[in-house]
């Protein structure tokens, strides 16, 4: 299961009660949540041979299981308390039943699912079309977070709106901040390593959590989102039927590349494959580029494209400029060829990442997890050896550590003790108790990492 | 020497760039006819300065030859490749050159600007790429996926001299690039080749002939002012003939070699030590070289003796350098010595390859064959030697490399040992009969002032003689001076360069190019030791913590005196005692190397251990090394850099690097090689090791990576090891506790320039006796005048006869008695031809 569900589940998780009671009055979103779940549940539950309906209340037989427990926190079941007569019974909550049940049947009159607009739809708008509208609108987000780094932008008017920039610095995956280096920060280097749907999600839950301040129903926003996901790439919809703030947000979709609407018609919108994607399982396990070229071109070979020598040196069969963008961040890259680049890592480029708050650790995964082919096969052929060649790793994580050699240890300092016997029991119960860290008996003091079995300690010995 | 070695470098530092290249390839080549005398030779250390014009003619050509001459011109930015991407990349984005659609098939990226060229070596074509590849360019860079070469005018001049035609070049090239070439990259094949190579300069019964397949390049010689008037007159046309073949030259211990023998058993009567004439058994040895030379005929036109460097230094001038053949099958007028090898020696593939690419086209070339160390670059040229079957000189660095040479020829050749002879400051014999093998070292040859009278007549008839071929050992190591002086005195018609490492951190190996010849073969280390020729090693750089009392001292203190710190840094001793407890437990023989003298006695004292260093005499060198190779109670061993190159000794499968020179990569490919031959290398699982052990925080972590660069690229991976397991709890680990340190520190910090002189006075293993002319030459400057007590002159004042870590060293002294059965051997051989000259008279 990808990253980015977890990630969206915990934000919802987070929500109270009454919010899922409303999010659930649309078939859409209790449809979407279906979805999403399923990868998480044993079918089992869903299909029980005793369950009639969904209404029907299954009886536990042993302790809530993960799974319940998350649906349960997601309001989607209803869990008994547990009493010495009766067993634990599970039941689906009201309002996502019903809503489940119209989505699976299509019944209602809800319009949830959008409504397909009845206007003259352009013709010049098609799959194609709108892939590529949302691979430059998306890639031009990424590059600004990869090339703020130093350069500034070069993009030449391509880069995302002022919102988005904001939206980016405000969820600190950029900063501006000249004195740290400025740039993109360690989130923004996880940002760049998640699969594109977790990466939209990401985004996606920074602005909701914008929204609020901008005073827009987050129930509004949430199931609108849902309901994105259920919509058909290439079709034109009705903005006619959605809320006013629902119509706010559309821009900002835009503007992510979620959703296209031709300048002719103002009240068409065409969800892309960013959008429909986000509730699916299937297209989520897609990276940055590969996710694009994947989707129109059969690139599954793609996927991996960096080679790392023993001497340090770095080849990447790559084209994209955000691929080579991404590699300026941690390599001295030298040359490039129609298909190929070559670089090598360096101490000071490892430095610079570093100095951006790239971890060592975030660069080997971003490495192994794009390693060339011919790199598995080697480590294949070894009986499954490192991907990458060891000493380069170790060498990456010494040049981080190089920097490291402070290390802070939070806790509490003890000193003026009343008598060297005091002092003495004390810091002998402090080592027993292993929260000892550093103790200097000449000063009479001593530093602890934890306080509270101390603080009692002590204060019983004051009683005494 | 240290005096000459300044010299040399003070040389280089004033004559800059192309310079030196002319002035090389003028001295180096005066050919046989033009004796010249020491004398004259050894101006080269005071005139340095090239006259202006020569100074700017060369530099022309220099300039002509250089990849950056023939860029591109630079596209216009605004072309639809580039994007937000190409900043990174400046002037090196090549995203613009269009792909074959086929390029998934090809191997191979060309970097227009550099001459680089990528390869990719898991593409179903690597194999033949790489070989074709190792002809024209340099190798760079040899791990696992992708390599890297460079196009240089050596490499193609290398190329060309092996008889490669720039079209196929061109063609095969392209075949075999993603990319096609670019137009400035074929551009410079065809002019740096067109230039090279297409003028030879032959010895053919002593007369000198310039040769060439193209009759107009040799009527525009003839037209040059210069030139022309230089040609023997008498000669009036251009001659011709048919060009030579490979044909019935076959490489001793080839597979082809065998099959000859075969024939010649079943034949009438074998004429030993005559060239091979078998029609029906064609040396197809490499295939791609002289495919279409066979139908052309060759023109050549004779020159005086005298004028042989004259021509050489205008051909160059005139962008046309001259190649040197021999044709030593045609000569009749050098005696031809009775040598074959022994049917038991096989030469490895990877030997025949690079023999072959000398003796191409049936004639001996002059060039360097680089192959790592113990891979049996003695063999190569031993063989070389049962080629040419002339006489032949060999040029070691020092007195025991020349015994292992001459004990070497009698073991892999039939040479009659009357044949081979040696000539060090301990041997000077003559060789028995009208032609054979001289053994001597750099050192006995280019010697200046005043020699001994045996060896001054040594020399004369060295320098009498004209030579079929002269094999050097270890080239990278000499002088590019020594080496104009050593070609320079002796008249010789080949010359073969062998050495490991072809890299100087100064730029003088591009000296050695025009001095001796083009690279003919460069082998790829990886490949050997996946094939078992040479060992496996693990490689490791262990790093050494600084004790808090010494990375103080560290910081306070100058550079010289910082590096003995770094070097007696007790963590450092540690891991050292660690290591050597370690390996010697598993069955290891183990070789210490330290740089610093003091640091080596220090270290070998406190562990007890033998080492030997440029002051070890010789005797005791040899009782220490027979008792290393021989003796299981004595398994490690230290020395200082005189242990870097020559010392063979296959015991050894692990080696401890505690001090070195700064970043040397030489060095650091030298130490690595000197267990590369281990004996054990093709046990199951085996693995040698080489540790090098940096003190953390110092100046030596930046010269250590410095120093592996070029093993590195070879392919060799150093693995970081911070802490060594099971360090503390090693009983009798020197140095543990804080007193036992601080004395250390004192120690260190009371010791005296002398003590920390870095440069050891022997230049090499076993070198010792070899210098005494430098010896003397500190004595003489040395008089002065002191005030002091008596007692001083009596060594009396405040010594006292302390021992206390008794030396290892003496401890092996008192079993004295018994000879190397080796050198047993020797001595009966000496005396054998001593007899033998005797009868003769």
């Amino acid at each position: 299961m990808s990253v980015s569900s977890l990630a969206s589940f915990e934000y919802l998780e987070g929500l109270p009660g009454t919010t899922f009671r409303r999010l659930y009055l649309q078939p859409s979103t209790a449809l979407a949540i279906f979805r999403r779940m399923l990868p998480h549940l044993d079918l089992e539950l869903w299909v029980h041979p005793n369950s009639k309906s969904f209404d029907h209340a299954l009886t536990l037989p042993r302790q809530p299981t993960e799974a319940l427990s998350l649906l349960s926190r997601l309001h989607i079941v209803h869990i008994t308390a547990r009493t010495r007569d009766e067993p634990q019974v599970v039941s689906l909550t009201k309002a996502f039943g019903s809503s489940l049940r119209l989505a699976l049947t299509g019944g209602g009159d809800h319009q949830s699912f959008g409504v397909p607009s009845n206007d003259s739809t352009t013709a010049d708008v098609d799959l194609n079309f709108l892939d590529d509208y949302a691979q430059m609108q998306w890639e031009g987000i990424l590059h600004f977070v990869v090339s703020s780094a130093g350069e500034g932008m070069r993009q030449g008017g391509q880069g995302p709106t002022a919102a988005v920039k904001q939206l980016l610095e405000s969820g600190h995956l950029v900063t501006r901040a000249r004195h740290s280096g400025g740039g993109i920060t360690q989130a923004g280097f996880s940002f760049l390593l998640q699969e594109a749907n977790a990466q939209v999600w990401t985004l996606l839950l920074l602005w909701i959590k914008n929204a609020k301040e901008m005073e827009m129903d987050s129930v509004d926003v949430l199931s609108f989102l849902f309901m994105l996901g259920s919509l058909e790439l290439g079709r034109a919809y009705s903005t006619t039927t959605l809320t006013a703030s629902q119509k706010q947000m559309i821009t900002y979709l835009v503007d992510f590349g979620l959703v296209y609407i031709p300048p002719s018609t103002k009240n068409q919108f065409f969800p892309t494959r960013l959008a429909t994607t986000l509730t699916s399982d299937a297209t989520a396990l897609r990276s940055v580029a590969a996710g694009f070229n994947a989707a129109h071109t059969n690139a599954s070979a793609m996927k991996g494209f960096i080679i790392i020598e023993t001497n340090y040196r770095l080849y990447a069969y790559t084209t994209s400029p955000l691929q080579i963008a991404v590699l300026s961040l941690f390599t001295k890259l030298t040359t490039r060829y129609p298909n190929m680049v070559s670089g090598r890592i360096t101490r000071e480029s490892i430095y610079r990442a570093i100095s951006h708050g790239i971890t060592s650790d975030q660069v080997i995964s971003y490495l192994s997890t794009h390693a060339h082919p011919q790199l598995l096969k080697a480590s294949a052929a070894h009986g499954g050896g490192p991907v990458l060649p060891p000493t380069v790793v170790d060498q990456i994580r010494l040049w981080q550590i190089e920097n490291e050699r402070m290390k802070a240890t939070s806790g509490f300092l003890f000193l003026e003790f009343e008598s060297q016997k005091e002092y003495d029991a004390c810091a002998k119960y402090a080592d027993e108790i292993g929260v000892l860290v550093w103790r200097s008996d000449p000063k009479r003091m001593f530093f602890v990492s934890r306080v509270e079995q101390l603080r009692d300690y002590i204060k019983s010995r004051k009683i005494k | 020497m240290p005096a000459k070695r300044k010299a040399s470098s003070m040389y280089h530092l004033d004559v800059r760039g192309g310079t030196k290249i002319g002035r090389d390839s003028a001295v180096s080549t005066p050919g046989p006819a033009t004796p010249r005398s020491i004398g004259s030779s050894s101006d080269e250390y005071s005139d340095a300065e090239p006259s202006e014009s020569e100074k700017e003619n060369i530099k022309k050509n220099i300039n002509s030859f250089s990849v950056e001459n023939y860029k591109a011109k630079q596209r216009s930015h605004a072309v639809a490749g580039m994007d937000s991407a190409s900043h990174h990349f400046g002037a090196n984005d090549f995203s613009y050159l269009s792909l074959k659609p086929d390029h998934d098939n090809r191997p191979l990226w060309i970097d227009p600007h550099k001459g680089r060229i990528i390869l990719e070596s898991f593409s179903p074509l690597a194999t033949h790429a790489q070989d074709f590849l190792t002809t024209i360019a340099e190798p760079l860079s040899r791990p696992i996926f992708l390599h890297e070469y460079a196009l240089t005018p050596h490499s193609l001049y290398a190329a060309v001299s092996v008889g490669l035609d720039p079209k196929d070049i061109i063609n095969v090239l392209d075949r075999l690039s993603k990319i096609p070439v670019p137009d400035n990259i074929r551009e410079f094949i065809t002019s740096c080749t067109h230039s090279y190579g297409k003028v030879k300069l032959v010895l053919k019964d002593t007369k000198h002939y310039v040769e060439s397949s193209d009759p107009e390049m040799l009527q525009r010689l003839l037209k040059d002012e210069v030139i022309g008037p230089l040609r023997v007159q008498g000669t009036e046309e251009i001659t011709s003939a048919a060009a030579p073949k490979m044909t019935g030259l076959v490489i001793p211990g080839t597979k082809n070699f065998a099959g000859v023998q075969q024939a010649q058993l079943e034949g009438a009567k074998p004429k030993e030590g005559e060239p091979v004439q078998q029609e029906d058994i064609v040396a197809t040895l490499n295939e791609d070289d002289d495919d279409d030379e066979d139908a052309d005929a060759v023109h050549h036109f004779e020159i005086g003796d005298t004028a042989v460097e004259t021509v050489q230094k205008r051909c160059l001038e005139l962008g046309l350098p001259v190649l040197e053949e021999y044709d030593f099958r045609n000569d009749s007028h050098n005696a031809n010595l009775d040598i074959d090898l022994k049917p038991s020696a096989q030469i490895r593939h990877y030997q025949e390859k690079s023999l072959s690419k000398m003796f191409g086209n049936g004639r001996a070339k002059s060039g360097i064959i680089v192959l790592p160390c113990g891979a049996g670059k003695t063999l190569v040229g031993i063989t070389a030697a049962c080629t040419v079957k002339k006489g032949v000189i060999i040029l070691c660095t020092s007195s025991m490399s020349v015994i292992q040479w001459r004990s070497e020829f009698l073991k892999w050749s039939n040479i009659n040992p009357s044949d081979i002879a040696i000539f060090t400051s301990d041997n000077k014999d003559k060789f028995a009969r009208n032609t054979g093998i001289i053994v001597t070292s750099y050192s006995m040859v280019a010697q200046r002032g005043k020699r001994s009278y045996d060896s001054q007549k040594m020399m004369d008839f060295i320098q009498s003689r004209e030579w079929g071929l002269m094999i050097l050992d270890e080239v990278h190591v000499v002088p590019a001076n020594m080496f104009r002086k050593v070609t320079s005195t002796i008249k010789t018609h080949s010359k073969l360069g062998l050495t490991a490492t072809l890299l100087r951190e100064d730029d003088k190996i591009s000296d050695l190019n025009f001095l001796i010849g083009p690279k003919l073969y460069e082998a790829n280390w990886m490949e050997l030791a996946e094939q078992g020729h040479i060992a496996r090693v693990q490689c490791a750089e262990v790093w050494c913590p600084m004790t808090t009392e010494f990375y103080s001292e560290y910081l306070r203190h100058s550079a010289k005196k910082k590096q003995l710190i770094w070097t007696m840094n007790p963590r450092k001793f540690q891991a050292c005692q660690f290591l050597i407890d370690y390996h010697e437990k598993r069955g290891d023989k183990i070789i210490v190397f330290a740089d610093n003298i003091y640091a080596l006695k220090a270290y070998a004292t406190k562990l007890n251990k033998a080492f030997i260093y440029g002051e070890t005499g010789n005797a005791e060198r040899m009782r220490i090394l027979e008792n290393f190779q021989h003796n299981d109670k004595i398994n490690t061993l230290f020395l200082s850099k005189i242990g870097d190159t020559s010392l063979d000794l296959p015991e050894a499968t692990c080696l401890i690097q505690i001090s070195s020179h700064y970043g040397s990569r030489r060095q650091e490919a030298q130490r690595l090689g000197r267990i590369l031959r281990a004996k054990r290398r093709n046990d199951e699982g085996f693995n040698a090791f080489f540790y090098s052990l940096v003190s953390k925080d110092t100046q030596e972590m930046y010269f250590s990576s410095k120093r592996q660069a070029f093993l590195v690229d070879q392919g060799y991976a150093f693995k970081v090891i911070t802490h060594l397991q099971g360090i503390e709890d090693l009983p009798g680990l020197a140095f543990s506790t804080p007193s036992e340190r601080r004395e250390l520190l004192q120690n260190v910090l009371i010791a005296n320039d002398a003590d920390m002189d870095n440069d050891d006075k022997g230049d090499d293993m076993f070198h010792a006796m070899d210098g005494k002319s430098k010896f003397k030459a500190k004595k003489k400057a040395n008089a002065r005048r002191t005030a002091g007590a008596l007692s001083e002159l009596a060594g009396g004042q405040d010594m006292a006869y302390v021992e206390q870590n008794k030396s290892k060293n003496k401890e092996l002294k008192r079993k004295k008695g018994e000879h190397n059965p080796f050198f047993k051997k020797l001595q009966r051989d000496q005396e054998k031809r001593r007899k033998a000259l005797d009868d003769d008279e």
